[in-house]
């Protein structure tokens, strides 16, 4: 009797253009909740993907998704633009951020809302992006944020009960 | 609340088409930087360095243990090699250890000294010499009791034994003048494993014997003419009396300065043989040779590993707790970047 043995399933290595298509939505949406900048945000997913482009023999599948990994890269990015952000209007003797252009950054969203969102800050709308938009689980929030999975809750709990109270201030 | 997170799903975002196009293009295109080899074994297959670190040490080690063997016994000989003086006034320097193993018989010369000529010595000189298997071992008994006998020596004692080793013990005295050239011709019925030279100064107790021997007789001398010269009988019996004791304490003495002298005339020779494919304890195989050298370098390898981990140890903390405390400010700065933004 001869015993038909299955060889281990090896789950093969996506290409990185399959990669990108498959994320590029996540990364761009992710990063445009972040910035509250839709031409921004497109820079940014560029340069993210450029980056992952370069560092893609670096990606293990074994210690997360590719789209957590793509997320993460998409926030370094966000954090360094940001920063330099923050040195231009130090430079500029601007002693509070100006503030930002009204611009729709998300269609479709109604007024009330996007309102509200812009009140927020850029961490408790990255933490809606990841958790609610794009529907990321606490643990690859928390890889993402580099924060623990019961932060990533308490965080998104108090963003969206600000949003809220702002929606229904409004 | 559920209404807001409707809404928000619903309007989730979409790249547009422009940046679609932009990415998709980069991403079609090969990686223009090629993965270095720490990219490659970053990871948990870091982890793997450990056993092929250790692999890589095993190897080098068996590689310098088949390559460069511990030397063998009769490498080992110039090790083995010693000279003993006691007393003091033979004076002569201590040989040297020879510096060619192989040359058994020249080693023999440079390394074991003869009795200095004109002083009483004891002189015993212990030879351990390997030999190729039994047959030679007969033959370099044989030759030893002929060696003895052509120096105008003796054997005192044979013992010989063959088995899985074959081993053979000789004691032989030869005149003292000829011990020198008696442990170079025994040198050379095989390997020298060891040898042993010992010398002990016998002159001075000679001497001594001598003097207490000069001053019994002139004792006995005076007792003599003191028994002539007695007036009573009491007198002459306690005299004669003290006459015999002399006599028999003159007699002990010279006993004791014959069997010095006999002594001094003689050089023993206690000679040892074995054979080399025999115990493994005299001459290893150059598998057990090569498995020794090989775990002596690893134990170095060791050694070295240990000593470079206590001295990195320090630095290594340092370094992490530089690289945590960056990384903990570092965020508490994004996140406080992320709030006010």
């Amino acid at each position: 009797m001869t015993v038909a043995r299955s060889a281990p399933r090896v789950t093969p290595r996506p290409t990185f253009a399959e990669v990108a298509e498959e994320h590029l939505d996540d990364v761009f949406g992710y990063l445009a909740y972040l910035t509250r900048d839709r031409g921004q945000a497109e820079d940014l997913a560029g340069s993210t993907f450029e980056k992952a482009l370069r560092l893609w023999d670096r990606f293990d599948p074994e210690r997360g998704s590719a789209r957590t990994w793509l997320l993460g890269i998409a926030r370094t990015t966000a954090l360094d633009w940001f920063r330099a952000e923050a040195r231009r209007r130090r430079r500029e003797e601007a002693a509070a951020l100006p503030e930002r252009v009204d611009e729709v950054f998300v269609e479709g969203l109604s007024p009330a809302l996007e309102a509200a969102l812009a009140t927020l800050s850029a961490g408790e709308r990255e933490v809606l992006a990841l958790r609610v938009v794009l529907e990321l689980d606490g643990d690859a929030t928390a890889r993402v944020l580099g924060i623990s999975p019961t932060a990533v809750s308490t965080r998104l709990s108090r963003a969206l009960k600000r949003l809220e109270e702002r929606v229904n201030e409004g | 609340m559920t209404e807001i997170v409707d809404e928000l799903r619903a309007t989730r975002p979409r790249a547009g088409d422009a940046l679609r196009l932009q990415v998709l293009t980069a991403a079609s295109r090969p990686p223009t930087r090629q993965a270095s080899l720490l990219d490659r074994i970053r990871g948990r297959r870091l982890a793997l360095l450990v056993p092929a670190a250790a692999g890589l040490a095993v190897v080098s080690a068996v590689a310098i243990g088949v390559t460069q063997p511990q030397p063998s016994a009769r490498d080992a000989v110039s090790d083995a090699t010693t000279v003993e003086r006691s007393s003091d006034g033979s004076g002569a320097e201590l040989a040297a250890p020879p510096a060619a193993a192989d040359s058994g018989t020249a080693m023999a010369q440079k390394a074991a000294p003869g009795p200095v000529t004109g002083r009483a010595q004891r002189y015993v000189a212990t030879l351990a010499l390997a030999v190729d298997d039994t047959d030679a071992l007969s033959e370099a008994t044989q030759r030893a009791l002929t060696i003895a006998r052509d120096l105008g020596g003796y054997v005192v004692n044979v013992q010989y034994a063959t088995g899985a080793d074959g081993t053979a013990s000789v004691t032989l005295r030869v005149p003292a003048g000829r011990a020198g050239d008696a442990v170079t011709r025994l040198s050379a019925l095989g390997t020298i494993v060891a040898q042993n030279v010992q010398i002990q100064d016998l002159q001075e107790s000679l001497d001594g014997l001598d003097r207490g021997v000069e001053r019994l007789r002139a004792r006995i001398a005076a007792l003599t003419v003191q028994i002539e010269r007695a007036t009573t009988p009491a007198e002459r019996a306690r005299l004669l009396e003290q006459r015999a004791q002399a006599q028999a304490e003159l007699r002990e003495l010279r006993a004791s300065r014959a069997a010095t002298a006999a002594e001094a005339r003689n050089a023993t020779i206690q000679l040892e043989l074995r054979t080399e494919d025999g115990s493994g304890a005299v001459v290893g195989s150059r598998l057990d040779r090569a498995l020794d050298r090989a775990l002596e370098v690893l134990a170095w390898e060791a050694v070295v590993a240990l000593a470079f981990a206590v001295s990195a140890l320090p630095l290594a903390l340092v370094a992490a707790a530089v690289w945590t405390t960056r990384r903990t400010r570092r965020r508490r700065e994004d996140e406080r970047l992320l709030a006010a933004s």
